[in-house]
């Protein structure tokens, strides 16, 4: 039997505790101007340049890159021109130059849906039903042709390893609103088809303090590591230990009085308690009633793992988390939206296994009045050309031109379109968005001006947008 | 506005004497209010005014951004006021004295900013450059001039004495400098730190690890000097030294991108680097062979190792065409901005689309710094390792070998012998032999994934596993037996005398467990196809579930598992395993068996042995079986199918019973045995004219560099604008010294390299007229910022115009000349930091002193602060009694090891969680500085890690056993290097009850609540704050 334990469960739950950031991290944040609440703490909330519509972002990244012309961006012409060659065209623009084909028409029927009448592929049935909350930009364009620069790119915005990513930038902005749960989740594929093309470098911090970096949710076993106390002990033995703890370490500070960061350790392991229990019940999915858990479409197989890291996005908002990206499909070809053989059955698949569960986000979201301040994001690391990759069943090959990415929720538009590509989805013409402008975009949605929005390393200012960015005026609300 | 009288008035008072300090003579004006501009006035125009006056508008017809134009004023007024500067418009509009308030919706400027404009205007509103260039004209060339090189850190060293005081406290020169500053600022330094601390400090800071109770107590008996001087000769010193010189190399063993290739042989560098560093090698030779080891002592294996430095960037692992040069640029941008960083503290990389916006580095200067490397390439070459003594050794040996095997095929050819073969094959061999139920396979390859585990193959068909044992590993066999058909596989677990216990396994109990088994064919061209067993059964289990035999072939490949102890330890076993259908092996198919051990850690196999079986129920035995070759050509034998292959096993079973044969054979086995150890090793080299890594585009074409550096407009490979050649940064040559004067042609019979390298060596080693008084100053200040926590200059990446000035210039100074002087040791500069006064000061706060200095710039306190990544792992480590002190070599992943950190292998992909979270930074471009964040994770971590659990562990089974107090006080020297307070050891002491007695009725109850106990002392702020 425990007896002696002043210390109970309640008296740590009830000990709020905080990140902390050293002098030097502290007089960083100074002096660009990011000082939260707690000056001490590099995850206290912070105030933005101006009030943002969002105050989280979900991002589905369709990885791979899906093909625009197969999705959203309709091209009547392209159907006219199916088999033909496309004169002038540089073969070295997708990534095998030596499998080039003609013109090749979709292989989906597109139907106008919503009130906007927006021109749908059928392999999008549900998220169809959700156009009027969405502004399409058609004119995306980015720098590289190559599935892990684009993923920097789109990342980071540069096709370069090593930069803080935009979850990372936001949470070095806002910092957290959650005390108990990290400030920026990043979800990936959990059917063993990998991690996308650069792995962990695409929600790393780069040169940010890495507190900025997302926290990758194991798809396996316990989410975050150390989350469990050690087998051979029980919580009122653990308790025991930290009440010791805090004596010693208490004993200890009185004769250093005033070391805020001696103090903020003494509150991280309050903290750390807490997050022994809050993190794995937000986490547990299975504690949502059946009818949501079937709206994300939970149970289907084609779909169960993405509705239920849909659902686990959810969940993170709703508790404060700023950032929240999912990765649909693993690392390249047939592991994810990468469709050079069989684009037919390539994008049936993937859009598969996500059209119910992001359906259900956004309804769920919607009905919760989340979507309000939840800015969600559907896109890639870049499009795909219109003409075929001669392959047994034909395939598409990367285009760094053209891609389709939409955005609802937060402040968006519903029912708009923004930018135009050419008649057969080759190239952006019209209103061009390169990755900077989305970015920039994003920035602006959560308070940002994307351009004061820095961080200065090795002599130089940084900021997410490099030297380009203009905010998306026509799709805001 | 009456309220603003005040301020003005405030502001004219200090006019009077902010003009007495400007320069009259107009040349030094002009230089003076130069400086001014670029320091701050050009970035805060630039910031905050050129947008609406200059660049994309010209607001009220105001422009800013040439001086003419300031000069011309806008609609309003005249924009400055030379005569009268206080007056100008200008100043009333920052100040906001006058509407509109400039600039515009922002904050007010700073009014050290404000009060740096007026004076700028005094001084006659110099620009260097005009902001910006209009008109489409061409941009105007950015030109270096000598009022540049009088910026600080470009200035030669200046040569101050120590300021004299009749003051006690200052022991060295550097206390000398300190205390000036104190006496400026009205402040006294602490008093010395106390014994222990003191000690405690000096280990942490010099070779990262707590000092031992008998390490303390040696140190407590001798002087300071004599126990500093003892400390700097430990090997441990290069291994937590190195580490800080890793993070400004961006130092990583893979590539990064999208498959993150491992770099098998870049820890050499690593290697380097500690070595370097433990014999005191002079900093300016260091940084010479890590640019060009290769081109200056290309015979010595460590200097071909030192080049490591310049290839250690990422690099893309997956290319298109399009990208071909551009990443090309990447890279040698990768090579040039981290040699500028973390040499020179300059960031050069800035330069690469446009002039460096604040030092005086033109674009051009960038390209033909690129151009140094152009012919620079990544490599992996075979380097002799070897002492001058070893060839001859080796033509001993091989000598000897030689004879050893003439004579043994001399005997297998003589006639007398094949003639008795042939008989034996015909008579003898056919009725003597009969094929065994069981057959042991050799195997092609036989490897851990583990590089610490080595299996070897032993003369009875064994394997045996050799090296430190992982925390968990898979073993991967393959063989090629030819057709067979195979219905049964037995795993034999041998005993052996290099395991505890003789084993069969590798856990401390001689103990294994088999977690998952799994076979796989594989045919050529063909995908690997995986073979079904069904049952199994075994001469000896641990229980029968979760350590049974049957739970290796259950599909959990992580925890159940096949293990032998209550009973079976110290004896042979062995454990059959059906196929669920027999399996028709063809020739040139590939049999492949998978053991993994992860059950328990540190459980694997030590000696073991495969064999297969055709029966439909061979016997469950530990022995018996003959090598499955063997078998077959016995098999062919007696059907009357006897191939040429056959005929070998077939000869050597023949002359095993041969008593010569068997002399010679052991003569030649034993000789081979004696080979001197391989002295070539795989080295990644940074050189030219060697093979290049390979790389995944190479059939695409990929050139891997370009025989030519272009000057590229906006960094864009597409845009070139002609060939660049060497050149180093104008702004750090004097003297009229140019590029020509420390270029150096090579030999004669030299041809694999350009020497541009070598050439770069001299420059940025050159204290008279190149870099080198720069790299000395950049050098000292980092070890300073490793020993006190702050640089005395605080930005030690950026020594330029961004960067912080020197808080203790002349003191930078001093230490750089005398680290010269004294030859570029580093220890000898240690060593006066850590006599020092300053650094022996205790690191007590004082609310008095930090009300003058808060940030303890001036050094009146030993800044406390945490401990880094690795001397957090490695001080848990040392303090448990666990530390593996082995030295070098390939580094690993698993975090179970217990190798000091620096020996973790850095994969850019999968780095290590440990590390990370105490914020060690990502090797990607160099680091100077690391954070020090304080967060959940961490506390997580020192709560509920399975190794700080198990160093716990192991740290509580070390203590007494007997009486709780002796064990807290010895807890208390092992961890924190002092003992507990008679309060502390109660309060110790009556956690330790109720632990144990929440405990009770567990059999180790004593030492769980113990182990607690430690766990909580690695988690206390003074184990990982330096004192």
């Amino acid at each position: 039997m425990i007896h002696s334990d002043h210390y109970t469960r309640r008296h740590w739950l009830q000990t709020a505790g905080a990140g902390f950031g050293s002098l030097g991290l502290t007089s960083l944040l100074a002096q660009e101007g990011l000082l939260g609440s707690d000056p001490a703490d590099p995850l206290a909330a912070k105030k933005s340049h101006f009030n943002g519509k969002a105050k989280s972002v979900i991002w589905l990244f369709i990885n791979g890159g899906p093909s625009q012309v197969d999705t959203w961006d309709y091209k009547p012409e392209l159907e006219k021109m199916d088999g033909k060659e496309l004169a002038g065209f540089d073969k070295n623009t997708g990534f095998f130059a030596n499998a080039v084909g003609p013109l090749m028409k979709s292989p989906f029927e597109f139907t106008p849906r919503g009130q906007c009448g927006k021109m749908v592929s059928s392999i999008f049935p549900k998220l169809g039903e959700h156009v009027d909350k969405m502004a399409f930009i058609h004119s995306g364009h980015t720098e590289s042709n190559n599935h892990s620069p684009a993923l920097f790119m789109m990342n980071t915005g540069q096709p370069r390893m090593g930069l803080p990513c935009v979850g990372s930038w936001a949470t070095y902005g806002l910092g957290s609103v959650s005390s108990d749960l990290p400030a920026f989740v990043v979800m990936s594929d959990p059917l063993d088809r990998g991690l996308p093309k650069g792995s962990a470098a695409n929600w790393g911090a780069g040169f940010l303090p890495s507190v900025y970096q997302g926290t990758w949710l194991r798809p396996k076993g316990d989410a975050i590591e150390n989350l469990n106390r050690p087998a051979h002990m029980s919580d009122a033995q653990q308790l025991r230990q930290l009440a010791l703890l805090k004596k010693l370490n208490g004993q200890h500070i009185k004769t250093r009085p005033g070391d805020a960061e001696l103090e903020a350790r003494i509150k991280s392991f309050e903290l750390a308690y807490r997050m022994q229990t809050a993190a794995p019940e937000a986490f547990d999915v299975n504690q949502e009633p059946d009818h949501v858990k079937k709206l994300y479409g939970v149970g289907d197989k084609r779909c169960d793992h993405i509705a239920r890291q849909c659902i686990t996005a959810r969940r993170m908002v709703e508790r404060g988390v700023r950032f929240v990206q999912i990765y649909s499909g693993g690392m390249a070809n047939q592991r994810s939206w990468d469709g050079h053989n069989d684009i037919k059955g390539n994008h049936s698949q993937f859009a598969g296994e996500t059209d119910t569960p992001i359906a259900g986000l956004l309804t769920d979201l919607d009905q919760r009045g989340l979507l309000e301040d939840t800015l969600v994001i559907w896109g890639g690391e870049f499009g795909r050309l219109p003409l075929a990759q001669k392959a047994a069943k034909p395939g598409r090959d990367h285009n760094p031109h053209c891609f389709t990415t939409w955005m609802a929720g937060g402040g968006i538009k519903g029912g708009v379109s923004y930018g135009e590509s050419d008649d057969i989805g080759h190239h952006a013409v019209v209103d061009k968005a390169h990755v900077n402008d989305i970015h920039a975009t994003i920035l602006h949605q959560l308070g940002f001006d994307h351009e004061k929005l820095t961080h200065t390393y090795n002599g130089r200012r940084f900021r997410l947008t490099d030297v380009g960015g203009k905010v998306i005026k026509p799709i805001i609300a | 506005m009456p309220k603003l009288v005040p301020l003005l008035a405030a502001l004219l008072l200090t006019l009077p004497a902010a003009a007495e300090d400007l320069p009259s003579n107009h040349t030094e004006r002009m230089k003076v209010g130069t400086a001014l501009f670029q320091k701050t006035i050009r970035p805060a125009l630039i910031e905050n005014c050129l947008k609406c006056h200059g660049d994309e508008k010209v607001r009220s017809g105001l422009d800013l951004s040439s001086r003419e134009l300031l000069l011309e004023g806008g609609e309003t007024d005249d924009a400055i006021n030379l005569e009268d500067p206080a007056k100008s418009y200008l100043l009333k509009l920052i100040r906001h004295e006058e509407e509109p308030e400039m600039p515009p919706k922002k904050a007010k400027l700073p009014d050290a900013l404000i009060a740096d404009f007026q004076k700028w205007i005094a001084l006659g509103a110099s620009y260097d450059k005009p902001l910006l260039v209009k008109d489409g004209s061409k941009p105007a060339e950015m030109r270096v001039t000598e009022s540049d090189r009088e910026f600080w850190s470009f200035k030669p060293l200046s040569n101050s004495a120590p300021p004299a005081t009749n003051d006690s406290w200052p022991q060295t020169k550097i206390d000398h400098f300190v205390f000036a500053k104190f006496s400026e600022n009205k402040l006294t330094p602490n008093p010395p730190a106390v014994d222990h601390a003191r000690i405690r400090r000096a280990y942490l800071s010099l070779i990262g690890l707590p000092p031992t109770p008998e390490q303390l107590k040696t140190a407590l008996s001798q002087t300071h000097a004599q126990f500093i001087d003892e400390l700097l000769t430990s090997p441990h010193y290069g291994e937590r030294w190195a580490r800080h010189w890793l993070d400004a190399a961006r130092f990583g063993e893979s590539h990064g991108f999208e498959q993150d290739y491992d770099r098998k042989y870049a820890f050499h560098y690593r290697d380097f680097v500690i070595k370097a560093l433990n014999s005191d090698m002079p900093w300016d030779q260091f940084v010479r062979w890590q640019l060009a080891g290769d081109e200056i002592a290309p015979d010595n294996p460590l200097a071909m190792m030192a080049t490591g430095f310049l290839g250690a960037g990422v690099f893309p692992t997956q290319l298109t065409e399009k990208e071909f040069e551009s990443a090309r640029y990447d890279e040698l941008d990768d090579m040039v901005a981290t040699t500028g960083t973390a040499m020179l503290g300059l960031t050069i990389g800035c330069a690469r689309c446009h002039d460096h916006k604040f030092d005086p580095i033109p674009v051009k200067d960038y390209y033909q710094f690129v151009s140094i490397f152009t012919s620079t390439i990544r490599s992996e070459v075979d380097i002799p390792i070897d002492s001058n003594s070893h060839a001859e050794t080796m033509q001993k040996w091989q000598a000897g070998y030689q004879a050893a095997t003439a004579a043994l095929s001399t005997y297998e050819a003589h006639p007398d012998t094949r003639t008795a073969f042939h008989q034996w094959l015909k008579t003898k061999a056919p009725s003597s032999v009969t094929p065994d139920e069981w057959s042991t396979l050799d195997f092609a390859e036989a490897r851990s994934d583990q590089a610490t585990t080595k299996l070897t193959a032993q003369p009875d068909g064994s394997l045996l596993a050799s090296g430190m044992t992982p925390s968990s590993e898979t073993y991967l066999l393959k063989a090629n037996p030819g057709p067979q058909e195979i219905r049964h596989l037995r795993i034999e677990a041998l005993t052996h005398s290099s395991m505890k216990h003789t084993g069969p396994g590798r856990a401390s109990n001689g103990n294994f467990a088999l977690t998952d088994l799994q076979l796989f064919v594989s045919r050529p061209k063909q995908k690997t196809n995986p073979v079904k067993l069904t049952s199994a059964k075994a001469t000896h289990q641990q229980n029968t579930t979760n350590l049974s035999v049957a739970s290796s072939i259950d599909g959990d490949l992580t925890s159940s598992g096949w293990a032998v102890d209550a009973g079976g330890i110290g004896k042979d076993q062995a454990a059959v395993f059906q196929l669920a259908e027999p399996l028709q092996l063809k020739i040139n198919e590939v049999l492949e068996i998978r053991l993994k051990f992860s059950t328990n850690g540190q459980h694997s196999l030590g000696r073991f042995r495969v064999s297969v079986s055709d029966k439909s129920s061979p016997p469950l035995i530990v022995g018996g079986g003959r090598n499955l070759q063997l078998d077959q050509a016995l098999k062919a034998l007696l059907t009357g199918h006897l191939l040429d292959h056959h005929r070998k096993p077939l000869f050597l079973h023949f002359v095993n019973s041969d008593p010569k044969w068997k002399t010679l054979n052991d003569r030649t086995r034993k000789s081979l045995a004696a080979k001197p150890q391989s002295t070539v090793a795989k080295v990644q080299v940074t050189s030219e004219g060697f093979p290049p890594t390979k790389h995944a585009a190479d059939g695409r074409g990929f050139p891997h560099f370009y025989p030519e550096t272009h000057f590229l407009s906006r960094g864009d490979p597409n845009q070139k604008k002609g060939v660049a050649q060497p050149g180093y940064l104008q702004v750090l040559m004097r003297n009229d010294k140019t590029t020509a004067d420390w270029q150096q042609t090579p030999p004669a019979d030299w041809t694999r390299t350009s020497y541009r390298r070598r050439s770069l060596a001299n420059w940025i080693t050159d204290i008279e007229n190149g870099a080198g008084h720069l790299l000395a100053r950049v050098v000292v200040n980092r070890v300073w910022h490793h020993h006190f926590g702050r640089g005395i200059v605080a930005t030690p990446n950026d020594f330029g115009l961004q960067g912080v000035l020197p808080s203790h210039p002349e003191l930078l100074d001093h230490l750089a000349q005398k680290l010269i002087a004294n030859g570029w040791n580093l220890k000898s500069l240690h060593r006066d930091i850590l006599l020092s006064s300053t650094w022996l000061q205790s690191s007590d706060p004082s609310a008095e002193k930090a009300a003058i200095d808060p940030d303890n710039k001036l050094l009146w306190r030993f800044t406390p602060r945490r401990l880094e990544a690795e001397v957090v792992r490695d001080s848990i480590l040392a303090a448990a009694g666990q530390l593996d002190p082995q030295m070098f070599g390939p580094g690993t992943l698993d975090e179970g090891q217990r190798r000091r950190s620096i020996y973790f292998m850095i994969k850019r992909s999968r780095l290590i969680p440990m590390m990370q979270v105490f914020d060690q930074p990502e090797p990607l471009a160099s680091q100077g500085s690391r954070p020090s964040t304080t967060i959940a994770p961490q506390a997580l971590l020192f709560m509920n890690n399975p190794q700080v659990v198990q160093w716990s562990h192991s740290l509580a089974t070390t203590l007494d056993q007997k009486d709780p107090d002796i064990a807290i006080q010895q807890l208390y020297l092992r961890a924190l290097t002092r003992e507990p307070s008679p309060t502390e050891l109660r309060d110790n002491r009556a956690f330790f009850d109720a632990q144990s007695a929440s405990y009770s009725g567990q059999k180790n109850a004593h030492q769980l609540a113990l182990a607690d106990l430690c766990q909580i002392l690695f988690s206390l702020n003074e184990f990982i704050y330096l004192p």
